[in-house]
């Protein structure tokens, strides 16, 4: 008998030994923990702004379409194949995969139509904009429904499709209760949503404020063993947590010491050193959508002249910025859409500088603004054609120009946009722009620009840039120059309004890339935006993990966190 | 020039000359003054790199050949920064800011803590408790915190609206210890022989009682010195310093902000150095200058 208790005992502590390094290594690594630098400020999802909040809510919340890794096109998501479009009707029909929320219940035509009536009839700041131009949501049966469209709009499928659905059940009492407080708006935004119901591959199960946020597996998600697009989906992992950490360092440090297992959160250049040469790291570097600009305020002197503009054009090395500010971790860009957006992007556009040195930069400048009747007591060129610190440039009508603030980000939100700040003052401090920088914390600096248009120049950036280029039409048009429009500059031209509106109705893709091509032609000739560069994402994550799916924008995406698994 | 003005003058003369010899003799004062000198000297050397050639100006001076961060080289002595700027260049120009920004700091919350300090002492009554709550309001008010919230509220600040902050939170003190010495000497027989002779209330103050309080009022300055460096260079590190201005706590925002604080000692190490020791030397001085003020301090064969 006690023989065979000794048995027993040393048989489970050899079980115990055996499988039990194994087992709680399995229980650590079917959790990833993802690091992120602040805390995601709410759980509504017609709140949410700021990109933490965004990106756990991607995980719970599901679109019909997203766009697929490789070839960026929109790829059936929520929805089953691709939208049909008829032409007659100006409408499109979805029709959608069998998917249940996360409590069990079906996913219907039912909660699309909510949610596009919802987003309509509160008219949801993000949204409304995108879904305006649908003049009727139709639930043709269960499963199927149709969108009527006011008029033919190009936008509808690459813009409209991807945004988020969500449930009927969920919001329709928070929507109703809503509609009976005196700002039914605010009172929607202002909704405080502690389990958010969607069909996504994650749901939320516990949110410690200041420190942390798990969400745990769907077992209801519609592509859990699915193939789409020739990706077999997971999720492979129980649970995702998200930790906060105030700082890069941190975060790095908890990277490099295990403690984490991917850092949500674009790296310094810097950092980049010191991660390559860790083993257990692995860096990815991927292409971004963006676009970082300078914007002037053409809606007055002395940059309402497009020719001060140029030259100011003239006188911004972009390669100095991606070289020395970025690390060579980004790249120039010639146009307000990148250039990797090859089908979308102009060629034979102005170079302005490109390729100039400083001195010729200053020359070509100064000679373009003497041509148009500005003047210098002493000018930068003298008459041996050598530079020299000038005075003050005078405008044309033989003023001096008055002092000009370039707002910037502050060096602590963005140190790349602070100091191209500073070097843009300098430059053009060397043809007697009396230009300063000023960065500005990032909420003053947005109402400033968008709100009381009170500003000479401001550097900012759209960090992920739509692959559609519609956006050129939002920047530029216009009917967006006006209070917390999106046309921050003020430009006014009816020629680029006339296309901008060819382009949006445009349903043959040859005929509106050739619209969006005189569009960018038409900016960069004017320059009302200074386009700067386009920063590469740099990643890092764990070797404990695998199965991540790189695309532009980096591996933040769903269908990364749809199939990454731990490493057997 | 009377006979009686050239013998108060010898008379200043001859206790600053002992005032010296005893500040001189005490090796934390020396230890100080040393420092002191070199950051001087640095301040004086920051105006030459960028004589030498653009490439040195710490700011926007910026090597062709160099895209990133290096270590230390015969070019560039104690490396360059991620752009390719001279850290050397930097370091001195920090040194200038750091004068500066001390004792322009200090001497402005001298100013307003020796005039309240004096007019409370002086004045008494509801003056004094008005004046002094005024400070312990003030005193009491986390300055680093307040000036941060003002410079998110209005935008990044310029480096004498810093200043003007710092002297502006700073004062309390020095209020409180020259308030303290003027209500023991306004009890004193030369200020009532002043009084009774017709002077007025601003002659009393100015005349009589400012010159005995100025070498405290210039004591405190040297802590002062200190604690104003060190509130701009936090300032600068957490990202709300002047960006046109080229300090040691911009530098260190720089060094952080960029990722290289782990990356680059050479970069890290020296402004960190540089704001420990220039704040030891003006604390080292004031010690210092605090035995030559206060006998009670003194050892036993010093005492004059």
């Amino acid at each position: 008998m006690r023989h065979q208790l000794y048995r027993a005992f040393f048989a489970a502590a050899f079980l115990l030994l055996w499988f039990g390094p194994g087992i709680s290594a399995w229980a650590q690594d079917s959790t990833l923990r993802i690091g992120i630098s602040e805390e995601p400020r709410t759980l509504n999802i017609w709140l949410a702004s700021d990109a933490n909040s965004r990106k756990v809510l991607s995980l719970i919340y599901q679109p019909l379409y997203n766009r697929d890794p490789e070839t960026l096109r929109i790829s059936p998501w929520l929805a089953e194949s691709l939208p049909e479009y008829d032409p007659e009707t100006v409408s499109y029909t979805v029709k959608l995969r069998p998917a249940k929320w996360a409590d069990g219940s079906d996913v219907t035509a039912d909660d699309v139509v909510f949610t596009v009536n919802l987003i309509q009839k509160f008219k949801v700041p993000r949204y409304y904009s995108k879904w305006s131009f649908v003049r009727e949501v139709k639930a043709v049966d269960k499963r199927t429904v149709r969108f009527f469209l006011k008029e033919p709009k190009a936008i509808f499928a690459t813009r409209t499709l991807i945004n988020y659905i969500v449930s009927r059940k969920e919001w329709e009492p928070l929507a109703k209760k809503a509609e009976t407080q005196e700002k039914p708006l605010t009172a929607l935004l202002n909704t405080k949503v502690d389990h958010p119901l969607g069909c996504g591959p994650f749901v939320l199960e516990e949110w410690r404020e200041g420190t942390s946020l798990y969400l745990k597996k769907n077992p209801h998600f519609f592509g859990q063993g699915q193939s789409i697009n020739q990706r077999k989906l997971g999720p492979h992992v129980d649970k995702i947590l998200f930790k906060i950490y105030g700082t890069a360092d941190v975060a790095i440090l908890g990277l490099k010491k295990g403690k984490i297992d991917f850092l949500w959160w674009a790296i310094q250049p810097g950092y980049l050193e010191g991660l390559k040469d860790d083993e257990k790291v692995k860096v990815f570097l991927s292409e971004k959508s963006a676009l970082y600009f300078m914007g002037y305020n053409v809606r007055k002197e002395p940059f309402s002249d497009p020719v001060l503009r140029r030259a100011t054009a003239t006188l911004i090395d972009n390669n100095f910025f991606v070289k020395r500010v970025l690390q060579g971790y980004a790249s120039r860009m010639d146009s307000i859409v990148p250039a990797e957006n090859s089908f979308w992007h102009a060629g034979n556009l102005p170079d302005y500088g490109q390729g100039l040195s400083r001195a010729e930069r200053i020359r070509k400048a100064s000679a373009l603004l003497r041509e148009k009747g500005y003047s210098w007591d002493t000018p930068p060129v003298d008459d041996s054609g050598e530079i020299q610190t000038p005075s003050s440039i005078r405008l044309p009508n033989g003023r001096p120009m008055q002092k000009f603030v370039i707002l910037t980000p502050p060096a602590d939100y963005d140190p790349n946009r602070a100091t191209c700040g500073l070097m843009i003052q300098e430059w053009l401090n060397g043809i007697g722009v009396p230009a300063i920088a000023r960065p500005m914390s990032f909420g003053a600096l947005l109402q400033t620009v968008k709100g009381n248009h009170e500003f000479d120049a401001f550097i900012l950036g759209y960090g992920r840039l739509s692959l559609d280029p519609d956006y050129l039409r939002s920047f530029f048009h216009s009917s967006n120059d006006k209070s917390r429009g999106w046309n921050m500059s003020g430009y006014r031209n009816p020629e680029f309004d006339r296309l901008a509106e060819a382009s949006v109705s445009a349903m043959d893709p040859d005929k509106r890339q050739d619209l969006i091509h005189k569009m960018q032609q038409i900016v960069m000739r004017d320059v009302p935006y200074i386009p700067l560069y386009k920063p590469q994402v740099i990643e890092a994550v764990s070797r404990q993990f695998t199965g991540w799916e790189q695309m532009v924008g980096g591996i933040g995406n769903i269908w990364s966190l749809c199939r990454v698994k731990p490493v057997d | 020039m009377s006979k009686e003005t050239r013998s108060q003058k010898s008379y200043t003369w001859q206790r600053f000359l002992e005032g010296w010899s005893l500040f001189y003799e005490n090796l934390v004062g020396r230890i100080g003054l040393i420092l002191l000198l070199v950051f001087g000297l640095m301040a004086v050397c920051s105006y030459i790199p960028p004589l030498i050639d653009p490439m040195y100006h710490p700011m926007t001076g910026v090597d062709p050949d160099v895209f990133r961060s290096t270590p230390p080289s015969a070019a560039h002595w104690l490396g360059t920064d991620n752009i390719g700027r001279d850290l050397l260049s930097q370091l001195l120009t920090g040194a200038r800011i750091a004068f500066l920004v001390g004792i322009s700091a200090a001497f402005m919350s001298i100013v307003f803590g020796t005039l309240i300090g004096m007019i409370a002492g002086y004045a008494g009554r509801l003056t004094d408790s008005l004046l002094m709550r005024f400070a312990d309001m003030i005193m009491v008010m986390p300055s680093l915190l307040v000036v941060l919230l003002l410079s998110s509220l209005f935008g990044q600040l310029n480096i004498w609206i810093i200043v003007l902050l710092i002297a502006l939170f700073r004062w309390p003190g020095i209020s409180r210890v020259i308030r303290a010495q003027t209500l023991s000497l306004k009890e004193r027989p030369f200020i009532d022989t002043a009084r009774v002779a017709g002077a007025s209330n601003l002659r009393i103050i100015f005349r009589h009682i400012l010159p005995n309080v100025l070498p405290m009022a210039l004591l405190y300055m040297t802590f002062r010195v200190t604690s104003a460096i060190i509130v701009e260079a936090a300032l600068a590190f957490l990202g709300f310093g002047d960006p046109n201005t080229v300090s040691w706590g911009m530098m260190l925002q720089w060094v952080w902000k960029t990722g290289h604080m782990f990356q680059a000692p050479y970069w890290l190490l020296p402004p960190g150095i540089c704001i420990s020791l220039i704040t030891l030397a003006f604390y080292m001085i004031g010690r210092a200058m605090e035995e030559v003020l206060d006998p009670r301090l003194r050892k036993e064969e010093q005492k004059v």
